[in-house]
């Protein structure tokens, strides 16, 4: 039992983190047709100057409010001189912000140096408390808590706000929304940067809790979300949500029982997901 | 007129490829040599990620894992097994055969969808492959990767030069054969216009599964030859870099031209090469890769024919002024 609860609850908490990366891909997809491949980018770079602002101040809340400022900020950059001249091309889009990937990954090395670095949890979260005979660590409970939070805060925006009403129409018809005389193109960015933040805001909550960040996660969990986006269906902010979760749990206890087919077991999901329901799980309109 | 062009076009290739052909017996650079050896396999690989996006309009962004297959499957039956030529010809027979289906069922998963999927299918492929060859240590020894021995012939750097060059110069032949027949024509009319050509009547998916098959069986013979260059094989043959590397060599050298990813591969490989010694110099040139985004990036806003494609397509445009002319003075003389 106690195996169990630790394992689920470690699969909980890489899911939230995967859902953070993923919701907003799938909104941006959802919204613009744009699948932003430098997202698992901004991921890093959340995490890299989210360690840098905490070691630097001391402070862990700080910190996160670092990496969400960088989201933004390179949120506004990606969209502005990356994605704005390739708008309507697929092709090219996928292209360039595989290119924009590379760049960022590269950056992140110049910047911080080519070496991983430590990031340990702050005092108020570190260690771990027992309940009954399950052993249940802080930090993971604290992801699973903000991964909750965020998933409220972001649905009561898409569901009781005139903003998320736009980006839920944007999402199903954005030609119909642009009639109607809403700049869908700055709904769009604002999207893009909410997105970005909620990567980078992953990024930084990634960082205690593997213990180390190198350049190279950015790819790693940038695939993970690409399978829950896909999983999950294009679009749906919800089915991104199940789809992290169930990633999670399957990586953490294939990870566990059969460590060789963690990754597998996820391209195994995906496969089925494409053959038998390629819009996804919970798709608002047809991926196909 | 296009029978004579092309025969002037085919002219310059077979010049190229016999001074290509004397140049290992009249100048004797080892590491040189070697590097375009290199240009060679990767010129053939970058060739296969042209015929999809080039020529179909796909884009994959796991292509390293045919690199890769290609690779590890020869090298794993060489180790296993006596290294003759005998076993080489099954390795490579083995590689391209786990190529084609890898990249049949990758193809039939996807293709039918947008073209984001098969994108991310075959990143997260090529992930997998890259786990596995890490995991599987029984088979692949791990992250170490091992040293292999090769048959008798290609030991030798000159005759290993040859075998590439002139598997290049038959592929290159080959596979512009293939894009010149209808079906290659098919593939072209997909990528320009998919709806359309469905309404035609033909069945995309199909050809788009072909286009895939043979991209994956080039690139996997690629691989091949990378092993019998290198001797040695561990897990960075199905790093992502790979794929970025034949992406980089296609757009930079021209995206569906066929001679442009070979031409892209030298400018790559050899840029590689020079700007890691300057390395000594300043230490922005280690991280050589990020001048290549940028310049990919450009390439992609700006550029997005490629030196080779803005080439013809400005040759084109002038041919076409010189024909109108011609004709205009015709046509006073005539009056």
């Amino acid at each position: 039992m106690d195996l169990f609860f630790n394992l689920a609850i470690n699969g909980l908490a890489t899911g939230m983190l995967i859902f953070l990366l993923a919701s907003g891909l799938t909104l941006i997809f959802g919204l613009m047709d744009v699948l932003n491949f430098a997202h698992g980018g901004l991921f890093a770079w959340g995490a890299f100057s989210g360690v840098w602002v905490y070691d630097l101040t001391g402070s862990f809340t700080i910190g996160v409010l670092g990496a969400i400022v960088t989201g933004l900020l390179l949120g506004v950059l990606t969209e502005w001189l990356i994605i704005k001249p390739v708008y309507g091309n697929h092709v090219q889009q996928i292209l360039i912000t595989l290119g924009f990937m590379l760049v960022l990954s590269e950056m992140l090395k110049v910047v911080f140096g080519p070496n991983p670095i430590a990031a340990e949890p702050p005092a108020g979260l570190e260690g771990s408390f027992q309940l009954g005979d399950v052993i249940l660590i802080k930090y993971r409970l604290f992801i699973i808590l903000i991964g909750a939070l965020v998933y409220a805060i972001t649905f009561f925006i898409l569901k009781k706000t005139r903003v998320g009403l736009i980006v839920r129409a944007g999402v199903m018809d954005k030609e119909m929304v642009q009639s109607l005389g809403i700049n869908i193109r700055f709904v769009f960015m604002l999207v893009f940067m909410a997105g970005s933040a909620l990567a980078a805001l992953g990024g930084i909550l990634l960082a205690p809790y593997s213990g180390v960040i190198y350049a190279e996660m950015g790819m790693e969990f940038a695939i993970l979300a690409f399978i829950v986006v896909v999983i999950g269906g294009m679009g749906s902010f919800t089915g991104s949500l199940f789809a992290a979760i169930l990633v999670g749990l399957a990586q953490a206890f294939m990870a566990y029982y059969v460590p060789s087919l963690s990754l597998a077991v996820n391209m195994l999901l995906m496969a089925a997901v494409l053959i038998f329901r390629p819009q996804g799980l919970f798709s608002l309109k047809g991926g196909a | 007129m296009t029978n004579l062009q092309m025969n002037k076009s085919t002219m310059a290739y077979t010049l190229c490829a016999i001074a290509l052909l004397a140049l290992p017996f009249g100048y004797d650079n080892r590491t040189i040599l070697f590097l375009i050896t290199q240009v060679f396999i990767f010129g053939i690989f970058a060739m296969s990620y042209d015929l999809l996006l080039g020529f179909t309009g796909i884009v994959s962004f796991g292509h390293a894992m045919f690199f890769g297959i290609g690779a590890y499957s020869v090298s794993i039956i060489l180790d296993r097994n006596e290294p003759t030529m005998f076993y080489l010809v099954i390795g490579a027979i083995v590689a391209m055969a786990i190529a084609g289906l890898v990249s049949f069922i990758a193809g039939i998963l996807t293709l039918r969808l947008k073209s984001h999927f098969y994108a991310m299918l075959t990143l997260a492929l090529a992930g997998l492959f890259l786990v596995a060859a890490e995991k599987w240590r029984s088979l692949t020894k791990g992250n170490d990767g091992f040293v292999l021995q090769i048959p008798e012939l290609f030991r030798d750097r000159t005759n290993l030069y040859l075998t590439c060059l002139i598997s290049l110069i038959v592929l290159f032949f080959l596979v512009r054969r293939f894009t010149q027949s209808p079906l290659g024509r098919i593939l072209m009319a997909i990528r320009e216009n998919e709806q359309r050509v469905e309404s035609i009547g033909f069945d995309i998916m199909h050809y788009k599964v072909i286009a895939s098959v043979v991209s994956g069986v080039v690139a996997s013979f690629a691989g091949v030859l990378y092993i019998l260059s290198l001797r040695f094989v561990d897990t960075s043959v199905f790093a992502t870099e790979v794929t970025l590397d034949a992406l980089l060599m296609t757009i930079i050298g021209g995206v569906g031209t066929l001679i442009g990813p070979i031409i892209g591969a030298g400018i790559i490989e050899f840029a590689h090469h020079w700007l890691s010694e300057l390395s000594d110099v300043h230490w922005i040139f280690e991280r050589w890769i990020i001048l290549f985004g940028i310049i990919y990036i450009l390439a992609v806003i700006f550029f997005p024919r490629g030196i080779v494609g803005s080439l013809m397509h400005m040759w084109g445009k002038k041919r076409y002024k010189k024909h109108n002319q011609t004709k205009n003075e015709q046509k006073k003389v005539a009056s």
